[in-house]
């Protein structure tokens, strides 16, 4: 018999503050977004209702104009998502093994900065560079590289810069973390075995990054894909973005049955990609242990 | 490495490509720093150098306000987020593998990390009306309320994490010798627990004060007026007119962070913790 003072102080009573949080402020909301997907607009001057319920809000959401957007933005994430990793990656790396570890603290440090500003505000810096009259065209002219002005802001390249700037602290830091764990050890018995620096890379330090890099796309790709600020301030009307659509429904049409019903679509397919790229993950390591790696792919040591 | 004499190809350009990464991460907040003194009506057209947006930007009532309701926001989010977070954090690292609650409670924690910011925002607004209007619970009238409870849900997950995977490799043999030793619950998760979870706690806080902060998509949705956080009148800014007081107040209150943080690296570096060691705390 266990002492009631342990079932009052146990584990699964201390977790009971928490658990009470997310069921009253996660679960039930979500909860009620999903249902209200299921419903309809009644009049002008009403958001919602649900005395009857049925699936045409589905068909109704998934226009050509809303799907159009829809992919512009999975394309968006998943571009920035992989440019984020390939930037990332080197410099990670960079920090991890080449950087004095004097030093280390002070690079990640500076990493973290822009954590520290307001993701707005630097939202704001891009669109001053990327203006016309701004810096990156100024430059571009004066050293002669192009004989007009370039005007990329409002454009989805510009979006694409903005949020692979705004996200890649977000794939850096789990990347270093990995890189770090690794350790010295491995690579340098990977050298001592003969291998050269691109072989130990990616047979010995890539492997071992693999959980960094799953949790970076992680927490780059899932906040990115519901982002509609950056496309708002660099995209204007042209780089809109699916985050967009949905605010529109419930922030000044008010058809809060038809937001919710895109927002599911959203989710559902946050949870599609995601559950896909595992998906390809997977094959691509049974494929590598195939072709004769060093067995540890799994990233334990 | 230490046996090459002349620096390798790759680490040239690794060098080259850390340096590059650098600049690209510190450039936009160098061009707001800079484009904060310029004395002209619009944000991105510089006149002239000098401090007028700094004077007419702290001399703005509605500026000051924003900024005072997105600290107070901060501040109360990261507490309520650190402790429950705590709480669940400390839970989970003690629970047995696979029991039911400590499965749903990482599944549930997860969705909320999984599920995009808007859909968070959207969820809010009717929820709050119905527990505010409908149920008559008047707290969650309250602009204030609405932003601490919503951010702090937007960061427990983050906070209950940091903390598990501090505890994890914890010895829960100190805690059972404390127990032989006489140590009731609370001596053991004071004298333990607590200060073993401490350096996750502390960057589940910074992390959850930051995310606040930097809360712009879910404030835009559960704000109401009277308590407009710095940055969703900033989004509303961007849509009408950026004025340079914008810039000028984003510099100060970077400076103050920068402050902020170099203070909590002295006090941390007093209880022994490292930068490098909380940095990976919270990068899980």
């Amino acid at each position: 018999m266990i002492p009631l003072r342990n079932r009052v102080f146990g584990p699964a009573a201390l977790s009971f503050p928490t658990w009470a949080y997310v069921v009253f402020f996660f679960i039930i909301p979500v909860a009620m977004v999903i249902f209200f997907s299921f419903g309809y607009k009644p009049d002008i001057y009403t958001a919602v209702a649900t005395d009857t319920l049925s699936f045409d809000r589905f068909p109704e959401a998934m226009t050509p104009a809303f799907m159009s957007t829809f992919f512009a933005t999975l394309r968006i994430s998943l571009l920035g998502t992989f440019l984020c990793l390939l930037i990332a990656l080197p410099f990670a790396y960079w920090i991890a093994v080449k950087i004095a570890p004097a030093r280390r603290s002070l690079a990640l440090a500076l990493v973290m900065v822009p954590f520290w500003t307001n993701f707005l505000v630097r939202t704001l810096g891009w669109q001053i560079i990327l203006s016309p009259t701004g810096f990156f065209s100024e430059g571009l002219l004066a050293l002669g590289l192009t004989q007009e002005r370039i005007d990329i802001l409002y454009t989805h390249t510009a979006v694409q810069i903005g949020v692979v700037y705004n996200y890649l602290p977000l794939m850096i830091l789990p990347l270093f973390v990995a890189i770090d764990r690794s350790g010295t050890k491995l690579r340098e018995a990977s050298y001592d075995l003969g291998a050269n620096k691109v072989k130990t890379f990616f047979k010995v330090t890539l492997p071992m990054a693999m959980p960094g890099v799953i949790s970076g796309c992680l927490l780059v790709f899932i906040p990115l894909n519901g982002d509609y600020i950056t496309a708002t301030v660099l995209g204007g009307a042209s780089g809109s973005m699916i985050g967009q659509l949905i605010a529109e429904q419930f922030n000044s049409a008010q058809n809060w049955a038809l937001g919710s019903a895109m927002a599911v679509v959203l989710i559902a397919a946050t949870v599609i990609v995601v559950g896909v790229g595992f998906a390809l993950l997977k094959i691509g390591q049974l494929i590598a242990a195939k072709a004769n790696s060093i067995p540890i792919s799994n990233g334990r040591v | 490495m230490a046996y090459t004499i002349r620096k390798p190809l790759t680490d040239r350009f690794l060098n080259a490509w850390g340096i590059l990464v650098f600049m690209y991460l510190f450039l936009p907040i160098a061009v707001i720093v800079a484009y904060s003194f310029n004395n002209g009506k619009v944000l991105a057209n510089f006149q002239e150098f000098g401090f007028n947006a700094y004077v007419s930007g702290l001399e703005n009532d509605v500026i000051v306000a924003t900024v005072f309701t997105s600290l107070q926001a901060a501040v109360g989010s990261a507490i309520v987020a650190t402790i429950f977070g705590t709480l669940g954090g400390v839970a989970l690292a003690q629970a047995k593998r696979g029991v039911w609650w400590a499965v749903g409670l990482t599944v549930a924690l997860g969705a909320t990390l999984f599920t995009p910011e808007i859909v968070d925002g959207i969820a809010f607004l009717p929820w709050f009306v119905t527990l505010g209007v409908d149920w008559g619970l008047t707290p969650f009238n309250d602009g204030m309320v609405r932003l601490i409870v919503s951010h702090a849900m937007f960061s427990m997950a983050v906070v209950t994490f940091i903390i598990r995977a501090r505890l994890a490799g914890m010895n829960r043999q100190l805690e059972e010798a404390a127990a032989d030793l006489g140590a009731n619950v609370w001596r053991r998760f004071r004298d333990i627990t607590l200060p073993i979870a401490a350096p996750g706690i502390f960057a589940g806080a910074l992390m959850s004060f930051t995310l606040s902060l930097d809360n712009t998509i879910l404030s835009s949705f559960v704000q109401l007026p009277g308590s407009t956080p710095w940055p969703v009148y900033i989004f509303a800014a961007v849509k009408v007119a950026l004025r340079p007081e914008i810039a000028a107040i984003s510099t100060l209150m970077f400076l103050l962070t920068l402050i902020a943080l170099g203070v909590c690296a002295l006090a941390l570096r007093k209880t022994g913790g490292s930068s490098t060691e909380i940095i990976k705390t919270m990068a899980g």
